[in-house]
Protein backbone atom coordinates (compact mmCIF):
# COMPACT_ATOMS: atom_id res chain seq x y z
CA UNK A 1 0.00 0.00 0.00
CA UNK A 2 2.70 2.62 0.82
CA UNK A 3 4.99 1.79 -2.16
CA UNK A 4 1.89 2.82 -4.00
CA UNK A 5 1.54 6.19 -2.23
CA UNK A 6 1.92 9.82 -3.03
CA UNK A 7 5.33 11.28 -3.34
CA UNK A 8 3.10 13.81 -0.81
CA UNK A 9 1.54 11.43 1.45
CA UNK A 10 4.93 9.96 1.86
CA UNK A 11 6.65 12.80 2.72
CA UNK A 12 3.85 13.55 5.38
CA UNK A 13 3.98 10.42 7.12
CA UNK A 14 7.77 10.26 6.94
CA UNK A 15 7.32 13.81 8.87
CA UNK A 16 5.09 12.47 11.39
CA UNK A 17 8.43 10.07 12.25
CA UNK A 18 6.92 6.89 9.68
CA UNK A 19 10.15 5.07 9.07
CA UNK A 20 8.47 2.78 6.65
CA UNK A 21 7.01 5.87 4.02
CA UNK A 22 10.78 7.28 4.54
CA UNK A 23 11.81 3.75 3.82
CA UNK A 24 9.10 3.45 0.46
CA UNK A 25 10.74 7.30 -0.29
CA UNK A 26 14.16 5.65 -0.25
CA UNK A 27 13.62 2.49 -3.06
CA UNK A 28 11.23 5.30 -4.78
CA UNK A 29 13.90 8.05 -5.10
CA UNK A 30 17.55 6.23 -4.26
CA UNK A 31 18.13 4.89 -7.83
CA UNK A 32 17.27 8.35 -9.43
CA UNK A 33 19.51 10.27 -7.00
CA UNK A 34 22.56 7.33 -7.00
CA UNK A 35 22.59 8.23 -11.02
CA UNK A 36 22.95 11.76 -10.46
CA UNK A 37 25.01 12.23 -8.19
CA UNK A 38 27.54 9.72 -9.85
CA UNK A 39 27.01 12.28 -13.18
CA UNK A 40 28.24 15.05 -11.18
CA UNK A 41 31.11 13.20 -9.45
CA UNK A 42 32.21 11.85 -12.54
CA UNK A 43 32.11 8.59 -10.76
CA UNK A 44 29.92 5.65 -9.39
CA UNK A 45 32.28 4.84 -6.50
CA UNK A 46 31.28 7.83 -4.49
CA UNK A 47 27.46 8.11 -5.26
CA UNK A 48 26.44 5.26 -2.81
CA UNK A 49 28.14 7.12 -0.07
CA UNK A 50 26.25 10.64 -1.02
CA UNK A 51 22.95 9.06 -1.40
CA UNK A 52 22.60 7.98 1.69
CA UNK A 53 24.20 10.36 3.44
CA UNK A 54 21.83 12.49 1.84
CA UNK A 55 18.77 10.61 2.54
CA UNK A 56 19.65 10.64 6.30
CA UNK A 57 19.98 14.76 5.97
CA UNK A 58 16.65 14.91 4.38
CA UNK A 59 15.07 12.92 7.21
CA UNK A 60 16.40 15.16 10.01
CA UNK A 61 15.18 18.20 7.81
CA UNK A 62 11.59 16.99 6.84
CA UNK A 63 10.29 19.69 8.60
CA UNK A 64 11.99 21.94 6.37
CA UNK A 65 10.11 21.08 3.40
CA UNK A 66 7.45 23.22 2.58
CA UNK A 67 5.47 21.45 -0.29
CA UNK A 68 5.52 18.03 0.26
CA UNK A 69 3.97 17.21 -3.24
CA UNK A 70 7.82 18.60 -4.10
CA UNK A 71 10.06 15.98 -2.51
CA UNK A 72 11.99 14.79 -5.51
CA UNK A 73 13.54 18.88 -6.44
CA UNK A 74 13.87 18.61 -2.91
CA UNK A 75 15.64 15.35 -2.48
CA UNK A 76 18.17 16.38 -6.10
CA UNK A 77 19.09 19.54 -4.33
CA UNK A 78 20.37 18.14 -0.97
CA UNK A 79 22.06 15.50 -2.89
CA UNK A 80 23.34 18.54 -5.33
CA UNK A 81 24.72 19.84 -1.77
CA UNK A 82 26.14 16.59 -0.78
CA UNK A 83 28.33 16.23 -4.13
CA UNK A 84 29.66 19.55 -3.73
CA UNK A 85 30.29 19.02 -0.12
CA UNK A 86 32.53 15.68 -1.45
CA UNK A 87 33.92 17.90 -4.49
CA UNK A 88 35.19 20.18 -2.01
CA UNK A 89 36.97 17.58 0.34
CA UNK A 90 38.61 16.08 -3.17
CA UNK A 91 39.66 19.41 -4.24
CA UNK A 92 43.36 19.25 -2.54
CA UNK A 93 43.93 16.16 -4.88
CA UNK A 94 41.90 17.58 -7.54
CA UNK A 95 43.40 14.46 -9.80
CA UNK A 96 40.37 12.71 -9.38
CA UNK A 97 38.46 14.76 -12.03
CA UNK A 98 40.92 14.09 -14.53
CA UNK A 99 40.19 10.63 -14.22
CA UNK A 100 36.05 10.97 -15.55
CA UNK A 101 35.37 7.58 -16.42
CA UNK A 102 32.88 6.79 -19.15
CA UNK A 103 29.52 5.71 -17.26
CA UNK A 104 29.00 2.15 -17.35
CA UNK A 105 25.16 1.87 -18.49
CA UNK A 106 22.56 -0.76 -17.05
CA UNK A 107 21.93 -3.12 -19.79
CA UNK A 108 18.85 -2.37 -22.34
CA UNK A 109 16.59 -5.36 -23.67
CA UNK A 110 14.63 -2.72 -25.43
CA UNK A 111 16.96 -0.81 -28.09
CA UNK A 112 14.94 -1.35 -30.74
CA UNK A 113 12.95 2.14 -30.57
CA UNK A 114 13.52 5.19 -31.58
CA UNK A 115 13.39 6.64 -28.23
CA UNK A 116 15.88 4.56 -26.73
CA UNK A 117 17.79 5.38 -29.20
CA UNK A 118 17.16 8.83 -28.19
CA UNK A 119 18.23 8.45 -24.73
CA UNK A 120 21.61 6.29 -25.50
CA UNK A 121 22.08 9.65 -27.82
CA UNK A 122 21.62 11.57 -24.68
CA UNK A 123 23.11 9.82 -22.42
CA UNK A 124 26.18 9.33 -24.61
CA UNK A 125 26.80 12.90 -25.39
CA UNK A 126 26.18 14.02 -21.37
CA UNK A 127 29.13 11.39 -20.83
CA UNK A 128 31.03 13.19 -23.45
CA UNK A 129 30.66 16.67 -22.16
CA UNK A 130 34.00 17.43 -20.15
CA UNK A 131 33.08 16.95 -16.48
CA UNK A 132 33.08 20.76 -15.39
CA UNK A 133 30.63 21.89 -17.91
CA UNK A 134 28.53 18.32 -17.46
CA UNK A 135 28.63 19.19 -13.43
CA UNK A 136 27.57 23.32 -14.26
CA UNK A 137 24.63 21.76 -16.45
CA UNK A 138 23.33 19.12 -14.64
CA UNK A 139 23.26 21.65 -11.54
CA UNK A 140 21.35 23.85 -13.03
CA UNK A 141 19.18 21.84 -15.67
CA UNK A 142 18.32 18.96 -13.15
CA UNK A 143 18.95 20.58 -9.85
CA UNK A 144 17.54 23.94 -10.41
CA UNK A 145 20.10 25.71 -9.01
CA UNK A 146 20.88 29.40 -10.14
CA UNK A 147 23.64 30.75 -11.75
CA UNK A 148 24.88 32.38 -8.79
CA UNK A 149 24.12 29.19 -6.55
CA UNK A 150 26.45 26.82 -9.02
CA UNK A 151 29.46 29.67 -8.71
CA UNK A 152 28.93 29.53 -4.43
CA UNK A 153 28.64 26.51 -4.47
CA UNK A 154 31.72 25.66 -6.95
CA UNK A 155 33.49 29.03 -5.74
CA UNK A 156 33.81 30.01 -9.29
CA UNK A 157 32.99 33.67 -10.94
CA UNK A 158 29.57 33.75 -12.06
CA UNK A 159 30.73 34.72 -15.77
CA UNK A 160 32.85 31.11 -15.67
CA UNK A 161 29.66 29.03 -14.62
CA UNK A 162 27.74 30.53 -17.54
CA UNK A 163 30.54 30.04 -19.55
CA UNK A 164 30.30 26.56 -18.93
CA UNK A 165 26.08 26.14 -19.35
CA UNK A 166 26.59 28.30 -22.43
CA UNK A 167 29.19 25.55 -23.63
CA UNK A 168 27.69 22.62 -22.69
CA UNK A 169 24.30 23.76 -23.91
CA UNK A 170 25.51 24.52 -27.79
CA UNK A 171 27.25 21.09 -27.37
CA UNK A 172 24.16 18.93 -26.04
CA UNK A 173 22.68 21.55 -29.21
CA UNK A 174 24.30 20.02 -31.50
CA UNK A 175 24.78 16.12 -30.32
CA UNK A 176 20.94 15.71 -30.46
CA UNK A 177 20.36 18.00 -33.40
CA UNK A 178 19.67 14.49 -35.29
CA UNK A 179 17.07 13.83 -33.18
CA UNK A 180 14.86 16.70 -33.63
CA UNK B 1 36.36 24.27 -25.15
CA UNK B 2 33.53 23.52 -26.80
CA UNK B 3 34.63 20.74 -29.35
CA UNK B 4 32.34 22.47 -32.29
CA UNK B 5 34.48 25.69 -33.49
CA UNK B 6 34.92 24.00 -36.51
CA UNK B 7 31.40 23.74 -36.97
CA UNK B 8 30.18 25.16 -40.56
CA UNK B 9 29.13 28.42 -40.67
CA UNK B 10 25.48 29.53 -41.40
CA UNK B 11 24.15 26.01 -41.23
CA UNK B 12 23.43 25.55 -37.78
CA UNK B 13 22.51 28.70 -35.55
CA UNK B 14 22.74 27.50 -32.50
CA UNK B 15 26.51 26.17 -32.86
CA UNK B 16 28.22 29.14 -31.46
CA UNK B 17 27.82 30.14 -28.22
CA UNK B 18 27.93 33.52 -28.57
CA UNK B 19 25.56 33.75 -31.81
CA UNK B 20 22.35 35.50 -31.55
CA UNK B 21 18.99 33.87 -32.95
CA UNK B 22 16.68 36.61 -34.26
CA UNK B 23 18.68 39.32 -31.73
CA UNK B 24 18.16 36.95 -28.72
CA UNK B 25 21.23 35.17 -26.63
CA UNK B 26 19.95 31.14 -25.72
CA UNK B 27 20.30 32.54 -22.15
CA UNK B 28 17.29 35.04 -23.05
CA UNK B 29 15.40 32.10 -24.42
CA UNK B 30 16.05 29.90 -21.66
CA UNK B 31 14.82 32.37 -19.61
CA UNK B 32 11.64 32.59 -21.62
CA UNK B 33 11.09 28.93 -21.03
CA UNK B 34 11.50 29.54 -17.57
CA UNK B 35 8.72 31.63 -17.33
CA UNK B 36 6.55 29.26 -19.02
CA UNK B 37 6.71 31.24 -21.96
CA UNK B 38 4.92 34.11 -20.35
CA UNK B 39 4.30 36.93 -20.52
CA UNK B 40 4.01 36.30 -24.71
CA UNK B 41 6.79 37.82 -26.39
CA UNK B 42 5.25 38.58 -29.85
CA UNK B 43 9.06 39.08 -31.16
CA UNK B 44 10.25 35.49 -30.00
CA UNK B 45 7.08 33.73 -30.85
CA UNK B 46 6.89 35.07 -34.51
CA UNK B 47 10.46 34.17 -34.91
CA UNK B 48 11.03 30.72 -36.96
CA UNK B 49 14.63 30.82 -35.70
CA UNK B 50 13.37 31.31 -32.57
CA UNK B 51 10.57 29.09 -31.86
CA UNK B 52 13.17 26.16 -33.29
CA UNK B 53 15.89 27.56 -30.83
CA UNK B 54 13.20 26.74 -27.87
CA UNK B 55 11.65 23.93 -28.81
CA UNK B 56 15.69 22.34 -28.72
CA UNK B 57 16.54 23.71 -25.85
CA UNK B 58 12.97 22.02 -24.37
CA UNK B 59 14.41 19.17 -25.84
CA UNK B 60 17.82 19.07 -24.42
CA UNK B 61 16.77 20.51 -21.18
CA UNK B 62 13.94 17.97 -21.27
CA UNK B 63 15.99 15.23 -22.22
CA UNK B 64 18.77 16.19 -19.65
CA UNK B 65 16.93 14.74 -16.61
CA UNK B 66 14.59 11.78 -18.28
CA UNK B 67 18.02 10.34 -19.06
CA UNK B 68 18.83 9.80 -15.74
CA UNK B 69 15.70 9.13 -14.52
CA UNK B 70 15.36 6.38 -17.41
CA UNK B 71 19.06 4.93 -16.27
CA UNK B 72 17.87 5.13 -12.54
CA UNK B 73 14.92 2.84 -13.72
CA UNK B 74 17.17 0.36 -15.27
CA UNK B 75 19.63 0.16 -12.50
CA UNK B 76 18.94 -3.49 -10.95
CA UNK B 77 17.58 -3.12 -7.38
CA UNK B 78 20.94 -3.54 -5.47
CA UNK B 79 19.45 -0.85 -3.37
CA UNK B 80 18.89 -2.92 -0.07
CA UNK B 81 22.15 -2.67 1.65
CA UNK B 82 22.11 1.15 1.64
CA UNK B 83 18.73 1.08 2.22
CA UNK B 84 18.57 -1.20 5.01
CA UNK B 85 21.63 1.06 6.91
CA UNK B 86 19.43 4.04 6.70
CA UNK B 87 16.49 2.66 7.96
CA UNK B 88 18.76 0.96 10.83
CA UNK B 89 20.09 4.64 11.15
CA UNK B 90 16.52 6.73 11.08
CA UNK B 91 14.79 4.03 13.25
CA UNK B 92 17.57 5.32 16.25
CA UNK B 93 16.31 9.20 15.42
CA UNK B 94 12.84 8.82 15.64
CA UNK B 95 11.80 11.24 18.25
CA UNK B 96 9.12 9.65 20.97
CA UNK B 97 7.44 12.46 21.91
CA UNK B 98 5.31 12.59 25.24
CA UNK B 99 5.35 9.53 27.67
CA UNK B 100 1.55 8.68 27.82
CA UNK B 101 1.35 6.86 31.40
CA UNK B 102 -0.60 3.23 32.10
CA UNK B 103 -2.18 2.44 35.30
CA UNK B 104 -0.53 -0.49 36.83
CA UNK B 105 -2.01 -1.86 40.22
CA UNK B 106 0.83 -2.06 41.63
CA UNK B 107 1.68 1.79 42.63
CA UNK B 108 5.46 0.90 42.52
CA UNK B 109 5.39 0.20 39.05
CA UNK B 110 5.17 2.94 36.48
CA UNK B 111 4.07 1.95 32.74
CA UNK B 112 4.12 4.56 29.87
CA UNK B 113 3.80 4.28 26.19
CA UNK B 114 5.14 7.15 23.79
CA UNK B 115 3.49 9.20 21.73
CA UNK B 116 5.33 8.02 18.87
CA UNK B 117 4.59 4.58 19.84
CA UNK B 118 0.63 5.42 19.86
CA UNK B 119 0.72 7.18 16.58
CA UNK B 120 2.47 4.56 14.77
CA UNK B 121 -0.50 2.71 16.00
CA UNK B 122 -3.17 5.19 14.58
CA UNK B 123 -0.93 4.93 11.58
CA UNK B 124 -1.49 1.12 11.20
CA UNK B 125 -5.26 0.81 11.95
CA UNK B 126 -5.91 3.60 9.86
CA UNK B 127 -4.00 1.94 7.20
CA UNK B 128 -6.61 -1.42 7.63
CA UNK B 129 -9.57 0.56 6.94
CA UNK B 130 -10.41 -0.10 3.23
CA UNK B 131 -9.40 2.80 0.59
CA UNK B 132 -7.85 4.82 3.29
CA UNK B 133 -3.97 5.51 4.21
CA UNK B 134 -3.26 7.65 7.16
CA UNK B 135 -1.27 10.60 6.10
CA UNK B 136 -0.75 12.14 9.97
CA UNK B 137 -2.33 11.77 12.81
CA UNK B 138 -2.04 14.53 16.18
CA UNK B 139 -3.13 13.91 20.10
CA UNK B 140 -4.32 17.19 21.66
CA UNK B 141 -4.53 17.61 25.46
CA UNK B 142 -2.81 16.56 28.47
CA UNK B 143 -1.31 12.90 27.21
CA UNK B 144 0.80 12.66 29.97
CA UNK B 145 -2.26 13.65 32.55
CA UNK B 146 -4.47 10.65 33.52
CA UNK B 147 -7.84 10.72 33.04
CA UNK B 148 -7.00 14.14 30.55
CA UNK B 149 -9.62 14.90 27.72
CA UNK B 150 -7.71 13.76 24.16
CA UNK B 151 -8.88 14.64 20.93
CA UNK B 152 -7.46 12.77 18.38
CA UNK B 153 -7.16 13.89 14.68
CA UNK B 154 -6.16 11.78 11.83
CA UNK B 155 -5.23 13.26 8.13
CA UNK B 156 -5.92 10.89 5.98
CA UNK B 157 -6.30 10.56 1.62
CA UNK B 158 -9.01 8.06 0.57
CA UNK B 159 -9.52 6.40 -2.94
CA UNK B 160 -12.13 8.28 -5.25
CA UNK B 161 -15.22 7.46 -4.55
CA UNK B 162 -15.84 5.84 -1.06
CA UNK B 163 -17.77 8.42 0.92
CA UNK B 164 -16.52 10.56 2.99
CA UNK B 165 -18.93 9.90 6.11
CA UNK B 166 -18.51 5.90 5.37
CA UNK B 167 -14.42 6.23 5.62
CA UNK B 168 -15.12 8.99 8.63
CA UNK B 169 -17.19 6.64 10.83
CA UNK B 170 -15.26 3.44 9.91
CA UNK B 171 -11.85 5.09 11.30
CA UNK B 172 -13.51 6.72 14.39
CA UNK B 173 -14.95 3.27 15.07
CA UNK B 174 -11.58 1.64 14.84
CA UNK B 175 -9.10 4.47 16.18
CA UNK B 176 -11.89 4.57 19.40
CA UNK B 177 -11.06 0.76 19.60
CA UNK B 178 -7.61 0.28 19.24
CA UNK B 179 -6.85 3.02 21.67
CA UNK B 180 -9.44 1.54 23.75
CA UNK B 181 -7.49 -1.45 23.79
CA UNK B 182 -4.31 -0.27 24.17
CA UNK B 183 -4.34 3.44 26.17
CA UNK B 184 -6.55 4.57 28.65
CA UNK B 185 -6.42 7.60 26.87
CA UNK B 186 -10.01 9.35 28.20
CA UNK B 187 -10.75 10.11 24.02
CA UNK B 188 -12.97 12.97 23.75
CA UNK B 189 -13.55 13.49 19.64
CA UNK B 190 -12.14 11.69 16.99
CA UNK B 191 -11.65 14.06 13.88
CA UNK B 192 -11.16 12.83 10.42
CA UNK B 193 -10.22 15.09 7.66
CA UNK B 194 -9.99 13.73 3.92
CA UNK B 195 -6.98 15.85 2.75
CA UNK B 196 -6.96 13.89 -0.09
CA UNK B 197 -7.64 11.92 -2.57
CA UNK B 198 -6.49 8.60 -5.57
CA UNK B 199 -7.74 7.66 -7.96
CA UNK B 200 -7.78 3.59 -8.22
CA UNK B 201 -5.59 2.80 -11.38
CA UNK B 202 -3.32 6.19 -11.43
CA UNK B 203 -2.29 6.93 -7.55
CA UNK B 204 1.48 7.56 -8.17
CA UNK B 205 2.81 11.09 -8.11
Amino acid sequence: MLVDASDDTLAVRARDGDVQAFEAVARRHGPLMRVYAARLLGNDLESDDVVQDAFLTAWRRLGDLEDPARLRPWLMRIVSNKSIDRLRVRRDHDDIDAHDAPASRAAAPDRVVESRLQMDAMWTALDKLPLDQRRCWLLRETGGWSYGEIADALQLPVSTVRGRIARARTFLLHEMEAWR
Amino acid sequence: MSGHDDAPDGLDPLVAPDELVDGRTLDDLEAYLDRGRLPRDPAIESSAACRLALRALEQVRGLSLAVLEDEAARLPARDDRWIAGLVASIKAEVVSGRDIPLRHPDPGIRLAVTEAAVRGLLRQVGDLVDGVLVRSSGLEGDVSEPGAPIEVTLRVTTRYGLPARDVAQALRAAVASALDRHTQLTVTAVHVLVDDVWLAERRRR
